[in-house]
């Protein structure tokens, strides 16, 4: 059984330990692939076995549970995608000396590591474990956000490595913080930080050292999450990392970061009832769509536009956490769900518009569904996903979330977030129809898709539709992960 | 009250106005020696100050009653702190008044004072070292209050003779951060206060980089001797007054025996000499600070204070 | 060791701690400023070796001498390399806020420390706890630094220190947070300053010099 929980961060470790020894080669991006496809492999297994229970391994360091298993599916899908396209990317920039064989054999160890602290972070029983898993993030992310080694992405880098260190120290002290507490509860020193242990004790935590603990987690995991106030570093390091990084980290990252704020959550809501974290993660959430909303407006840069998207939905996922019933979180896991793929795709399109134009300016681009009808679809799709148009899942998920909001009687945050959304849509039609639509310039550059991109970009598409017209097993794992973290019914 | 109490009081006025040129003139002495000069020697501010006295007085036209009164009011009140503080007896007659807000108001008296003659004098330079004095004091103030505040916790009393006898008992105090931090900052101060290198240099001749000798660049003969006097008293009795906070031992008990007056007059002169030579040795090897890093350096001390307060505060364990 | 000299050693330990930080706002010179960090961790290492030696806790004194060697001499000595040689380099620019009003805030957030923590002192009035404010403190100064500061090296500094703090409230509180997760955090933190330091050198390179007011390229 331990096996089972350790593979999905031993392979992508083992990707990485090869891609060091025979660097960036065909055949060490392959296994990279490989490793991020067994994550998903052992996600569906875990999904399968551990039914509304939980499991621990490696002495109750690591637990697989429904939100576990979620997780690991939102790492394993949009993992294989990106690495998949990293293949032809990664070789584009080569031909094209963004980057040399030294960045080349860089990506190829560090994509895998951070593959493989994403899934201990979602894998670990230990608080403090998860914390370790999160901030080996930033550091496993920091060179890539950097590839391109100009001025902007050294700028891009710099900022988020500061930002998001500050930020994830701070949920470090409401950790140690928690621990005290924990301690005091009762709890022995080794197992104090366990969730199991801690959920046990919620009831006994000391109320004031706890709600210091819960608005310093709140601010520290909100820095990863691209969460109010410490936002600032999202939209710089998105626009200017390596395409299939952007998804990883858009897709992924967020989403992780925002996991452990639903584990800190189960345990916090016990200790002080829910009104506390509900009224923190309203504010930070809605200020959040406010920011992305009033941004995305006046964007002029698809990537960036991407990445306030990205900003924007976690907004809406934080506000739905805040709600906090069990439609509401099963809904947000599908929400994250959808996003991952749906920002897989965007990305990734958008990697290869930035690949030919050689800006990411959005008055460059002109007509790229007359010009090129893989890379047009891909985006309108995953626009459409983004948007939460249906058939996509995201229709469903934004649905649920509005009607659980009515549910938990917080109309009125209903009517902001609804509003902001709306807003948000009309910005990325808008933008998104000048790129896409309309004839091409004459002068405008053909766009290359390299093979791999292109069987990213069509399993993307496919896989998104057939989550969109059903979701079949994973609404059963999203209501037991819902009721297991807690949720009123 | 028994009369030897009262006769140490005394002495410790008659000490400190004998003393304080000399202790000037020593330290004058040290830095010169340092320096390979041969110094004028340890009785010079005394020749200075007796050919002052001498002299004709001589008032500025155009001063007023403020610039007149000044100098006694500088010496008055300095005299008045070297009656109150406890320097060689705990039990002056004053001791119910030697509380350490009594001593920073007299202190800041006989500043107001001075700078106010500066201003009278309507001079340029006066005004300028008026104003420079003031800024410095209003950052000084407030840190010798809060730096004698911390140390005042241990002992529970704002009162010095108080303050000084706890420390005296319970020596190991002096080992906490609340009082090393104190200490620090009442240093800062004290150099501040008293015009000493490197936030001011006593024996300057550029009217520009002046403080205090721009605030009494008008004074002469027998006022300038007052003035100067006092800020030799000054100096005295702020030293005398760390080295008893930080180092008690030695000063004579609220009822003593003639000896122990004497044991005390004898320790607090080695003190203030031991201070004081290390005061004029320091600054051999320091310039003196640009006038806008001032407030840096106070700001810095008024700082420690603040956390020498909060640390004895919060850290302190009551001892008794 | 008795229990006066133990309340004493550390007192004195979180009052050096907090003192290094007030000297880091004071100073400019880059290279005072990784001293005064060494001289930080020494501090901060004292508190787990003291805690150790008085609970007889092996495992505390073994960490602490980690923590002396990673934080007192490993990572300055990683920070000191990233100064540069040049002039120009090698002291802060001027600060966007003045040195007297940064030691006066400095003076506000540390009382402000003694305010939030006041819930923690509650829960357990023991001597180690009692001087958590002082690692508190030094977590917001450390934060005021890091977004005063106008050089990379002086927010690598402000990182560290605000690392230090954390460390310090977790062995004051609770004699350090279990050691598979002690393990991880230094190595993140390590790993995390070797970044910044690479990252420095790159900005020299590519800058010119390490000034983040020229970090102006990416805005909306």
């Amino acid at each position: 059984m331990n096996t089972l929980l350790l593979l999905p961060i031993l392979a992508p470790l083992a990707a990485a330990a090869f891609a060091a020894t025979v660097g960036w080669r065909r055949l060490s991006a392959f296994v990279t692939v490989l490793a991020a496809g067994s994550v998903l492999m052992t996600a569906a297994a875990l999904g399968s076995q551990i039914g509304s229970g939980a499991r621990y391994g490696v002495g109750h360091l690591l637990r697989a549970d429904a939100l576990t298993v979620t997780m690991l599916i939102v790492i394993g899908t949009v993992g294989t995608l990106a690495t998949w396209a990293s293949v032809g990317y990664i070789n584009a920039e080569l031909a094209h000396g963004h980057t040399n064989q030294r960045g080349a054999n860089l990506y190829g160890v560090l994509v895998p590591i951070f593959l493989a602290a994403m899934s201990l972070a979602v894998l670990a029983n230990n608080i403090g474990l998860m914390w370790v898993a999160i901030e080996a993030t930033t550091v496993a992310t920091a060179f890539l956000v950097g590839h391109r080694r100009t001025r902007a992405a050294l700028e891009a880098t710099w900022k988020y490595v500061v930002i998001c260190s500050v930020g994830i120290a701070l949920a470090f002290l409401g950790t140690v913080l928690l621990y005290f507490a924990s301690l005091h509860a009762g709890a022995s020193s080794g197992t104090a930080l366990n969730i199991d242990v801690l959920l046990a004790h919620a009831s006994q935590l000391d109320p004031s050292v706890t709600h210091l603990a819960a608005g310093l987690l709140l601010l520290g995991y909100g820095a990863k999450a691209g969460l109010v106030p410490f936002h600032t570093w999202l939209a710089d390091a998105h626009s200017q990392s390596p395409a299939p990084v952007s998804a990883l980290m858009s897709g992924v990252l967020l989403s992780v970061a925002f996991s452990a704020l639903l584990r800190v959550k189960s345990v916090v809501d016990l200790a002080l009832g829910t009104g506390f974290l509900r009224a923190g993660l309203l504010i930070v959430g809605l200020l959040t769509l406010l920011i992305a909303a009033s941004l995305l407006v006046v964007q002029t840069d698809f990537k960036r536009m991407l990445a306030y998207s990205s900003m924007e939905n976690m907004g809406l996922v934080a506000v739905a956490a805040a709600a906090g019933t069990k439609l509401a979180i099963a809904a947000l896991l599908l929400h994250v769900l959808a996003h991952g793929m749906g920002k897989t795709l965007v990305f990734l399109a958008a990697g290869q518009l930035q690949a030919a134009h050689d800006s990411t300016a959005i008055r460059d681009i002109t007509g790229v569904l007359a010009r090129s009808r893989l890379i047009g679809g891909a985006f309108v799709v995953g626009l459409a996903v983004l948007l939460g148009l249906p058939p996509f899942a995201m229709f469903a998920s934004e649905l649920s979330i509005s009607r659980a909001l009515a549910g938990a009687h917080l109309e009125w945050a209903l009517g902001a977030a609804l509003l902001l959304v709306v807003i948000s849509f009309a910005a990325l039609v808008r933008n998104g129809s000048r790129m896409l639509l309309g004839p091409p310039d004459p002068g405008a550059p053909t766009i290359a898709v390299p093979r791999s991109v292109a069987g990213a970009l069509v399993t993307g598409v496919t896989l998104s539709v057939a989550l969109g017209l059903t979701a079949g097993p994973l609404t059963e794992l999203f209501r037991t992960a819902a009721t297991m973290l807690g949720a009123t019914p | 009250m028994s009369a030897l109490a009262v006769a140490a009081a005394a002495l410790q006025v008659v000490g400190v106005l004998a003393g304080a040129p000399l202790v000037v003139g020593g330290m004058r002495q040290v830095r010169a020696r340092l320096e390979g000069r041969a110094g004028g020697g340890i009785g010079q501010p005394w020749r200075d100050l007796r050919k002052q006295l001498r002299k004709q007085q001589i008032t500025p036209r155009g001063t007023t009653v403020v610039f007149a009164l000044a100098p006694a009011v500088v010496a008055g009140s300095t005299l008045l702190i070297a009656a109150i503080v406890p320097l060689i007896a705990l039990g002056s007659p004053l001791e119910s008044v030697a509380d350490l807000f009594g001593v920073v108001g007299l202190l800041f008296l006989g500043t107001v004072a001075l700078t106010l003659a500066g201003i009278d004098t309507g001079t340029a330079f006066g005004g300028m070292g008026s104003s420079r004095e003031i800024t410095i004091a209003a950052l000084v103030e407030p840190t010798i209050l809060l730096a004698v505040f911390a140390l005042s916790v241990p002992g529970e009393s704002a009162n010095l003779a108080a303050i000084v006898s706890a420390t005296e008992n319970h020596p190991e105090q002096l080992v906490s951060p609340g009082s090393l931090l104190a200490f620090v900052a009442l240093g800062i101060v004290i150099i501040a206060e008293t015009g000493r290198l490197p936030v001011d240099n006593p024996s300057t001749h550029l009217e520009l980089t002046m403080i205090h000798e721009a605030m009494i660049l008008e004074y002469a003969g027998p006022k300038l001797a007052l003035v100067e006097w006092a800020s030799g008293m000054r100096l005295t009795v702020l030293l005398g007054l760390v080295a008893n906070l930080f180092m008690p031992w030695g000063i004579a008990g609220a009822d003593p025996s003639l000896l122990a007056v004497l044991i005390g007059l004898a320790s607090i002169t080695a003190k203030v000499v031991v201070l004081a030579g290390l005061l004029a040795a320091g600054e051999v090897f320091i310039a003196k600070l640009r006038l806008f890093r001032v407030p840096e350096l106070l700001a810095g001390s008024f700082l420690l204070a603040l956390l020498a307060v909060t640390a004895s505060y919060f850290l302190g364990t009551p001892t008794s | 060791m008795t229990q006066a000299t133990y309340t004493g050693v550390l007192d004195l330990a979180a009052g050096a701690f907090l003192l290094a930080a007030v000297l880091v706002v004071w100073r400019r010179e880059l290279r005072a400023l990784v001293r005064m960090l060494a001289w930080q961790g020494a501090a901060l290492a004292t508190i787990p070796l003291t805690v150790g030696i008085y609970q007889a806790d092996a495992a505390l004194i073994v960490v602490g001498v980690v923590v002396l060697l990673l934080r007192a001499v490993v990572l300055p000595l990683l920070l000191a390399r990233a100064v540069g040689t040049e002039d120009h380099e090698r002291r802060e620019s001027t600060p966007l806020v003045n040195t007297t009003t940064s030691l006066l805030i400095t003076a506000g957030l540390t009382v402000l420390a003694y305010a939030v923590t006041r819930p923690i002192i509650a829960l357990d009035p023991s001597p180690a706890t009692r001087a958590v404010p002082a690692a508190f403190a030094v977590i917001l100064i450390a934060v005021f630094v890091m977004v005063s500061r106008r050089r990379a090296l002086s927010q690598a500094v402000g990182f560290m220190m605000l690392d230090n703090g954390i460390a310090a409230t977790a062995f004051l509180i609770t004699s350090g947070v279990p050691l598979i997760v002690e393990l991880g955090a230094s190595l993140d933190v390590l790993f995390a300053v070797l970044v910044l330091g690479l990252l420095t050198g790159q900005m020299r390179r590519t800058f010119g010099g390490t000034d983040l007011d020229q970090l102006r390229e990416l805005r909306d």
